[in-house]
C-alpha cells in the first residue's frame, strides 16, 4: 500500500516521463507525433498484402484476425523484451536521485500501454471500414481486457527489468524468448487450430487468454467467455505479484550494481 | 527522534563488494571462479550524527572517505548495511543536475521533467515555473530545445529547477560550481536565503571557505569515521592542518621516489637528524648550474626551525639553507647567495654575504659549510623556485644555479596574491 501512496506522490513523474518517450520518441521526424498512427498502418498493410496475396489461407480476412491480435501482443512483447533494460537505460539517474524506483517500469510500460491505444483507434477505424459490425455489448469489455494486459505486462517488466539489472544477458535472452512466445500463444492462428491434446499447455500461458479474449471482442465481435476473463484475471495478479516482490527485493542494491 | 532533529544517522555500516576481476558471464562463472576474488571494502564504518532542523552541516574528508556514500545514503540511493537513519520532512537532493533532460524539448518542457522526477506534482511546477526561468535567467530561450543550449544556460536552468524545489532537507554534492561568477553568488545568495528560511541543508564540498562562511558544524569523516564534529571553523582547521601534514609527507615520498629513480641513494634524503647523514643528496641531479667550478656547491639542504631537513615549508617559520662546498682552487673569499621565485620567473628575494657584509673566509681551506638563516617568509602556499650560488670576491661565478630546487610552501591562509601580512575586516 505504501508504494502506491509513493507512486501517487510521483505520478507527475510518470506522467512526465510517459510524455517525455511519446514527444521525444519521434521529435526530429518531419511527420512526428503521426508516426504513432502511421506505423500501425503500415504494418497492417503488409500484412494485407502478404495475406491475401501471398499466403492465403482459409480464415476470413486474415490480416484483420492477426491484426487484433498482434497490436496487443506487440504491447506485451515490448514491455518484457525492450522492458527489461529499462532499468539499466535510467542508470544514471537511479544513481544519483531518489525516486521509487517502481517509477521507472511503470513509466515504461504506461508510455507502450498509450501506443497501444493509438494503435487501438487505427484498429477499430480499420474494423469498420472493413464492414465489421462493432457491437456495444463486447466493446465495454475491451477496457478490462486492456487493463489485465496491463498488469500482466507491468509484473513481467518488474521482473526482468530488475533481474536485468545484475545479468545482462536476461535483456538478450528475452529477445528470442519473446520471439518463441509468440509462436506459442495464438497470435498468428486461433486456439481452434490448436491440437486437442496440446490446448492444456496453451491454457498456461498467461497471454493466452487475453488474446483469446482481444479476438473475441474485436474480430468476432462477442462477448469473451467468462472462464477466459477469470484465468486472465488470475494471470495477471499472480505475474504482478511475483514481479513487484522480486523487485522491490532487488531494488535495494540497484545504485551499487549500476 | 528527538523533536529538534531533522536527521537521526545511528552507527550506519556500509561496505562494498570490490571484484578484482569481475568475472560475470557463464564461462567465467564456471571456470574461474578462484579468479572472481572480491573483497569488502568498508565505506562508513559505524557513523553516527544528529542534525537539528535548520541547521547547516558539511560533509569534508579527502577523496573516497566515505561522505558522498553517507549522502547517498541519506537521500536512500542506497540502504546502510546496518544502522538506522531517521530523517523529518521532505527531503530534496542537488546530487545530479538536468536529470532526464531530454535535448531535443524545450527548456520549459524540460523544467516540467525534471521537476517532476525531484517529486513534485504538476501544480507545484506550475507554481514555481516563473521562479525557475527568472533565476536561470532564460527568459528568451525557455522555449527553444535544450539542445541548443551553452553547457553554462544548461546547467542555469538545471540548477534553478533544483535549488527551487521546496525541500525541508537540502542535500548538496559539490554543485556550486555552476556558471559564471556572477551566477555562482546567485546560487549562494539563494542557498542562503534558503537556511534562513529553516531548510536543513547537508553540504559536501572541498571548499573550506564555504564550509567555515555557511555551515554551522561540519563533520570530518576519514575511512569510513567520523574523526570529529562540532563547530565548521574547528574542525575545518585541524581538518587542514592534517591535510597539510599529510601532504608533505606525500612530497617526500614522492621526491624519495625520484631520488630512487635517478639511482641516488634514497635513505639519505629524509633522515630526521642531519647529522646522521653522509652524503647529503638534497641536490636536484636534473639542475643546471654554471661556473668556473674553483668552488662547487655540494649540496644546499633546505632546513626547517628546528634543523630538520625538509622539501615543504611553513611560511610562519623560520628556516635554513646549509651551503657544503668545496674548493678546487685555493681562494680567499667567497660570497654566497640564494634567491626565490616564482614559478613563473617573478624574483621575490635574493640577497648574498657582501650584501649583508658578511666575509666568508676560505683561505687554507678545501671545503666548508655555511648556513643561511631566514625569518618566516610569510609566502602564500604553492610552489617555488630556490637559486643558489658561489661567486668570486670579483663576482665572477663559481657555481650558479638559476633553479636549484623547488620548494614547497604549505597554504595557511586563503588570501590572494604571493605574500601574506595580518589584515584585518571592520563594520562601521
Amino acid at each position: 500500500m505504501k508504494i502506491i501512496n509513493e507512486l501517487y506522490a510521483y505520478r507527475e513523474m510518470i506522467r512526465s516521463l510517459v510524455h517525455r518517450d511519446l514527444r521525444g520518441r519521434y521529435k526530429g521526424s518531419v511527420l512526428g507525433f503521426a508516426w504513432t498512427f502511421i506505423n500501425p498502418l503500415l504494418q497492417l498493410m503488409v500484412y494485407t498484402m502478404v495475406f491475401s496475396i501471398i499466403l492465403r489461407n482459409g480464415i476470413k480476412d486474415f490480416y484483420l484476425f492477426l491484426f487484433v491480435a498482434l497490436v496487443p501482443w506487440i504491447f506485451f512483447s515490448s514491455c518484457v523484451s525492450a522492458g527489461a533494460g529499462c532499468i539499466r537505460a535510467q542508470g544514471d539517474m537511479l544513481k544519483k536521485i531518489y525516486f521509487p524506483r517502481e517509477v521507472i517500469p511503470v513509466s515504461f510500460v504506461t508510455s507502450q500501454f498509450v501506443n497501444m491505444c493509438l494503435s487501438m483507434i487505427v484498429v477499430l477505424a480499420v474494423l469498420l471500414i472493413a464492414g465489421y459490425p462493432i457491437r456495444f455489448e463486447a466493446l465495454v469489455w475491451m477496457p478490462l481486457v486492456m487493463i489485465i494486459e496491463y498488469f500482466v505486462a507491468l509484473g513481467s517488466a518488474l521482473l526482468v527489468s530488475s533481474v536485468t539489472v545484475y545479468w545482462r544477458d536476461v535483456e538478450y535472452f528475452m529477445g528470442i524468448i519473446v520471439m518463441a512466445w509468440q509462436f506459442a500463444t495464438p497470435v498468428m492462428y486461433g486456439l481452434e487450430n490448436v491440437p486437442e491434446k496440446l490446448v492444456p499447455l496453451f491454457r498456461l500461458n498467461p497471454m493466452t487468454p487475453i488474446i483469446v479474449a482481444y479476438r473475441d471482442i474485436l474480430y468476432y465481435g462477442r462477448v469473451p467467455q467468462l472462464e477466459t476473463l477469470i484465468s486472465a484475471v488470475i494471470f495477471g495478479i499472480v505475474i504482478l505479484f511475483v514481479g513487484y516482490q522480486t523487485f522491490s527485493r532487488l531494488k535495494v542494491h540497484f545504485a551499487e550494481e549500476l | 527522534m528527538k523533536p529538534e532533529n531533522a536527521i537521526e544517522v545511528k552507527d550506519v555500516t556500509k561496505s562494498f563488494k570490490v571484484y578484482l576481476d569481475k568475472g560475470r558471464t557463464l564461462k567465467e562463472l564456471a571456470l574461474f571462479s578462484k579468479r572472481r576474488k572480491s573483497t569488502n571494502r568498508v565505506v562508513l564504518d559505524g557513523i553516527s550524527f544528529d542534525v537539528e532542523i535548520g541547521e547547516a552541516v558539511a560533509l569534508i574528508g579527502h577523496n573516497g572517505c566515505g561522505k558522498s556514500t553517507t549522502l547517498k545514503l541519506l537521500t536512500k540511493i542506497m540502504y546502510p548495511d546496518s544502522g538506522t537513519i531517521e530523517m523529518r520532512g521532505r527531503v530534496s537532493s542537488l546530487i545530479e543536475l538536468g536529470a532526464g533532460f531530454h535535448p531535443d524539448m524545450s527548456g520549459r518542457e524540460n523544467i516540467y521533467i525534471n521537476a517532476s522526477i525531484f517529486g513534485l506534482t504538476k501544480k507545484e511546477i506550475d507554481d514555481r515555473l516563473d521562479d525557475i526561468i527568472n533565476f536561470s535567467e532564460l527568459w528568451d530561450f525557455i522555449d527553444n530545445p535544450v539542445r541548443t543550449y551553452s553547457s553554462g544556460m544548461y546547467m542555469r536552468l538545471a540548477f534553478a529547477i533544483a535549488i527551487n524545489v521546496n525541500a525541508d532537507i537540502l542535500l548538496i554534492d559539490e554543485i556550486l560550481a555552476v556558471g559564471d561568477a556572477n551566477f555562482q553568488a546567485k546560487c549562494y545568495g539563494r542557498m542562503q536565503e534558503l537556511k534562513r528560511s529553516g531548510v536543513t541543508i547537508v553540504l559536501v564540498t572541498h571548499d573550506m571557505n564555504t564550509v567555515k562562511s555557511f555551515c554551522s558544524k561540519a563533520i570530518w569523516i576519514n575511512k569510513g569515521k567520523i574523526v570529529t564534529q562540532g563547530k565548521s571553523s574547528d574542525v575545518v582547521d585541524t581538518y587542514l592542518a592534517y591535510m597539510n601534514n599529510q601532504r608533505i609527507l606525500a612530497i617526500n615520498e614522492e621526491r624519495r621516489r625520484q631520488m630512487e629513480l635517478a639511482g641516488l641513494p634514497a635513505d639519505g634524503v629524509k633522515k630526521n637528524d642531519p647529522a646522521e647523514r653522509k652524503d647529503p643528496v638534497t641536490m636536484d641531479p636534473t639542475a643546471k648550474h654554471f661556473g668556473n667550478q674553483k668552488a662547487v656547491i655540494r649540496s644546499c639542504e633546505l632546513l626547517n626551525h628546528e634543523l630538520k631537513p625538509v622539501d615543504a615549508l611553513y611560511p610562519e617559520e623560520k628556516f635554513y639553507l646549509r651551503f657544503d662546498y668545496q674548493i678546487n682552487e685555493p681562494m680567499d673569499e667567497l660570497i654566497f647567495g640564494m634567491g626565490i621565485y616564482t614559478l613563473d620567473g617573478l624574483w621575490i628575494f635574493g640577497t648574498n654575504t657582501r650584501l649583508c657584509d658578511v666575509k666568508v673566509n676560505t683561505k687554507g681551506k678545501t671545503e666548508g659549510t655555511v648556513y643561511f638563516e631566514s625569518n618566516p617568509l610569510w609566502l602564500m602556499g604553492g610552489e617555488y623556485i630556490l637559486q643558489c650560488s658561489i661567486i668570486e670576491a670579483d663576482t665572477t661565478p663559481c657555481d650558479y644555479y638559476n633553479e636549484y630546487m623547488k620548494i614547497t610552501v604549505v597554504k595557511r591562509w586563503n588570501e590572494a596574491g604571493i605574500i601574506h601580512y595580518e589584515t584585518k575586516w571592520y563594520e562601521q
